[in-house]
């Protein structure tokens, strides 16, 4: 059994929980939503193991380095991270309606992962540039931070869906009936906003010291750069704008949708559009 | 004088609110956004030849081009600091107002109109019910602090008075790290230099203005090497390097793309390399006599050419000279005439111009070695902006973690009953309402099972 082979289960089994949240909140059966949760937590426990010999099968080949080094290793390290924040979340608040978003996010990083022409998927070795103890730290704090953003999104939609659609009904019907109230939805919202701008802002200061140790400058306005302080300064002004009158709720939530446009273009857009100092992070 | 005030209140009153501040971070980001796109750092002459005149000029007069360091860029960003400062002064007198501000004067009927309250009846005595209360609540939250009060127990204790502070430690920690970076674009510099195998050399090239600068010490590159995988990525960029400082060699040391060298306040980090010509071996044959000679002929070192008065020197190597492939341009330097030279073709070496004056010369051998390209860095500012990045962390993690939270406690003897007491309790949060309401409804569960054991 190799890393490659658990790795595919993964992609799979998220999707399997995508479709047991999504049927359970559309057709209002609870006992759906705690199988989601149960194949979640599942996959994500295999997904560990996963990535973790996959570590083990790098110093097999002699490379020896955390699997966070390319953007196949990143995009299964941020379904990890997204399931692993939103469980927590799950546990903590006892919602698991929330759980369909989370989900499909984790889903489609992995078969991207697995499925695009784009991404390599071989274990290769470290380019000098990369080789450093920031390299781990740098990328965990980020993809902390991205994946709390995506679930936050993933709420924020549901904020968004749940006020259209009965915006004045305490009690909807439907599709609604099991989501939480938009109060209780705000409040979660805001503390996954509130846990991934801790996490992108340890990111971009990692990211800045091992600038500083490889190159030279702390900052040097480079796309990638650029683009995290972007996606800051946007949850920067939602978390200021909160104290601000009637700018929590529908307004934060669309703030909170924009600035996970931002990471992904961060991530993607920077990566393929623009080029830079992270240009190892396309293959 | 009146109107002159008014404006001055009015600018004041905007540049101190919340909504200037959201505004400004949304310019900033959209702003950023453009620098993204354009490309950085090009010339005029570049963007002319990519875009239309009228394009390029607009480009070039917002200064588009160099957005991140144009004049109305910074002036966001200054705009800002001013908002954040004014903020702050209008708002941390209120709040340590409000630290300060201890007594408060609690009724019955006050505590219940708090979202976090709760009425007991204790089967007991005023006095047992308040060394019981006391104990719970000291144990549970914090010590309780007596208010003045004659006929009843009034109380309140608190936790995480400082965490209101702790929003002004990010902003003042923003404030260090923008100055650590305005120190370090003053009193740093940052350039680079190439070293070849074996050079000594005190000048680095700046970044800005292609201007250099001489260091006080010199530094000499001993040794280059880069290593590979098998699969023919590059495994490691090494620089074996020795600083040279009034003649004494300080410091031996490698350097690796994350591992630079610091000396003096100075870091010189690996950045590149690339290879140069060390020497060639020539052969020259002299047309009027036919004596053929061999020479070995370091880069830009002159050699006297043995039984002449004529001396020869490598001025320039190229390793593709239009096309023709290696060439170097050799000179000839005779007694009491002007110099003459010729590029050699070093690939093609029986072309017919490759001849000085009279003699006829082929380059029969090449030798390169390599340099090593630095990157070399002065930074004062440095610690300033470490110091802000942990400041601005610590703050970040305590404002959102940590709450001030307020609990009062009041207590009377009951009215129905002989020797009972009427509790009321209530509490407050400054944020995250959810976990303080956890908080409060486990105290208020210990309390209803402490002042009233059932009896069984």
């Amino acid at each position: 059994m190799d890393s490659s082979f658990l790795l595919s289960i993964t992609t799979f089994a998220y999707l399997l929980s995508t479709l047991l949240y999504l049927t359970g909140v559309l057709f209002r059966y609870r006992p759906l939503l705690i199988s989601g949760s149960i194949v979640g937590s599942l996959t994500l426990f295999i997904q560990t193991i996963g990535i973790l010999l996959r570590w083990q099968e790098s110093y097999q080949l002699g490379y020896g380095h955390a699997p966070l080094s390319n953007l196949y290793e990143s995009l299964v390290f941020a379904a990890w991270a997204i399931m692993l924040i939103y469980l927590i979340l799950e546990l903590r608040t006892n919602q698991r309606v929330l759980g369909v978003f989370p989900a499909l996010f984790a889903f489609l990083a992995m078969a991207y992962a697995s499925f695009s022409t784009q991404v390599d998927s071989k274990i290769q070795p470290l380019v000098p540039a990369l080789k450093s103890n920031w390299l781990i730290a740098h990328v965990v704090t980020c993809f902390l931070g991205y994946a709390a953003f995506a679930i936050s999104c993933g709420i924020s939609i549901l904020y968004l869906l749940r006020k259209t659609a009965q915006s004045n009904n305490p009690h909807p019907k439907g599709v609604f009936a099991l989501l939480p109230a938009p109060r209780q939805l705000e409040q979660f919202n805001y503390q996954m906003i509130v846990f991934g701008f801790l996490w992108l802002s340890l990111g971009i200061i990692t990211g800045s010291i091992w600038a500083n140790s490889a190159w030279g400058t702390y900052w040097s306005w480079d796309p990638k750069e650029t683009w995290s302080l972007i996606t800051w300064l946007v949850y920067a002004a939602l978390l200021h704008a909160r104290t601000i009158q009637g700018w929590r709720g529908n307004r934060a939530a669309w703030l909170s949708v924009i600035g996970f446009g931002c990471v992904l273009f961060t991530y993607f857009g920077v990566n393929f559009l623009l080029s830079g100092l992270h240009s190892y992070a396309t293959k | 004088m009146q109107q002159k005030k008014g404006l001055l209140d009015i600018l004041y009153q905007n540049l101190s609110s919340m909504r200037l501040t959201v505004s400004l971070f949304l310019t900033l980001a959209v702003c950023s956004i453009l620098g993204t796109l354009l490309p950085q750092g090009t010339s005029l002459e570049e963007l002319q030849r990519r875009y239309s005149p009228t394009l390029s000029w607009w480009i070039d007069t917002l200064g588009l081009n160099d957005l991140y360091r144009a004049g109305w860029f910074r002036t966001i960003l200054l705009l800002l600091c001013v908002n954040l400062i004014i903020c702050t002064m209008q708002r941390l007198p209120k709040t340590l107002k409000l630290l300060q501000h201890r007594d408060e004067l609690i009724s019955p009927e006050r505590l219940e109109k708090f979202n976090c309250h709760i009425e007991i009846t204790a089967h007991r005595p005023l006095d047992a019910t308040r060394v019981q209360l006391t104990k719970i609540v000291a144990e549970e939250f914090a010590p309780l602090q007596p208010l003045p009060n004659s006929d009843a127990f009034g109380a309140v204790a608190e936790r995480g008075r400082w965490s209101r502070l702790m929003v002004y430690v990010i902003h003042f920690n923003v404030l260090v790290i923008l100055v650590g970076a305005l120190l370090g674009s003053i009193f740093g510099f940052k350039g680079f230099m190439n070293l070849a195998e074996g050079e000594t050399s005190d000048e680095v090239m700046l970044a800005k203005g292609m201007q250099a600068i001489t260091l006080p010490f010199q530094i000499r590159c001993n040794d280059f090497a880069v290593s590979f995988y098998d699969n023919g990525a590059p495994k490691e960029y090494r620089s074996d390097l020795t600083i040279i400082d009034k003649g004494q060699e300080v410091v031996t040391q490698s350097i690796l793309v994350n591992d630079p060298l610091s000396y003096d306040g100075v870091t010189f980090y690996q950045a590149s390399y690339g290879s140069i010509l060390k020497r060639v071996e020539v052969e020259l044959q002299d047309r009027d006599t036919g004596a053929l000679q061999r020479l070995t002929l370091p880069y830009r070192e002159v050699v006297p050419i043995p039984g002449t008065q004529d001396e020869i020197e490598v001025m320039q190597y190229q390793e593709n000279f239009s096309s023709f492939g290696q060439a170097a341009a050799i000179v000839l330097l005779k007694e009491g005439q002007q110099p003459t030279g010729s590029w050699i073709l070093i690939d093609m070496p029986e072309f017919h111009g490759n001849r000085i004056q009279n003699y006829r010369v082929k380059v029969s051998n090449v030798e390169k070695g390599q340099y090593t390209g630095l990157q070399v860095k002065q930074d004062p500012g440095v610690w300033f902006v470490y110091i802000g990045f942990i400041g601005m962390l610590m703050g970040i993690g305590m404002t959102f973690y940590t709450s001030h939270r307020k609990l009062w406690v009041w207590a009377s003897p009951g009215k129905s009953r002989e020797n009972s007491t009427t509790v009321f309790m209530a509490g407050r949060t400054n944020k995250n309402s959810l976990a303080f309401e956890q908080e409060f409804n486990r105290l208020c569960a210990r309390l209803q099972d402490d002042l009233n054991p059932k009896q069984k």
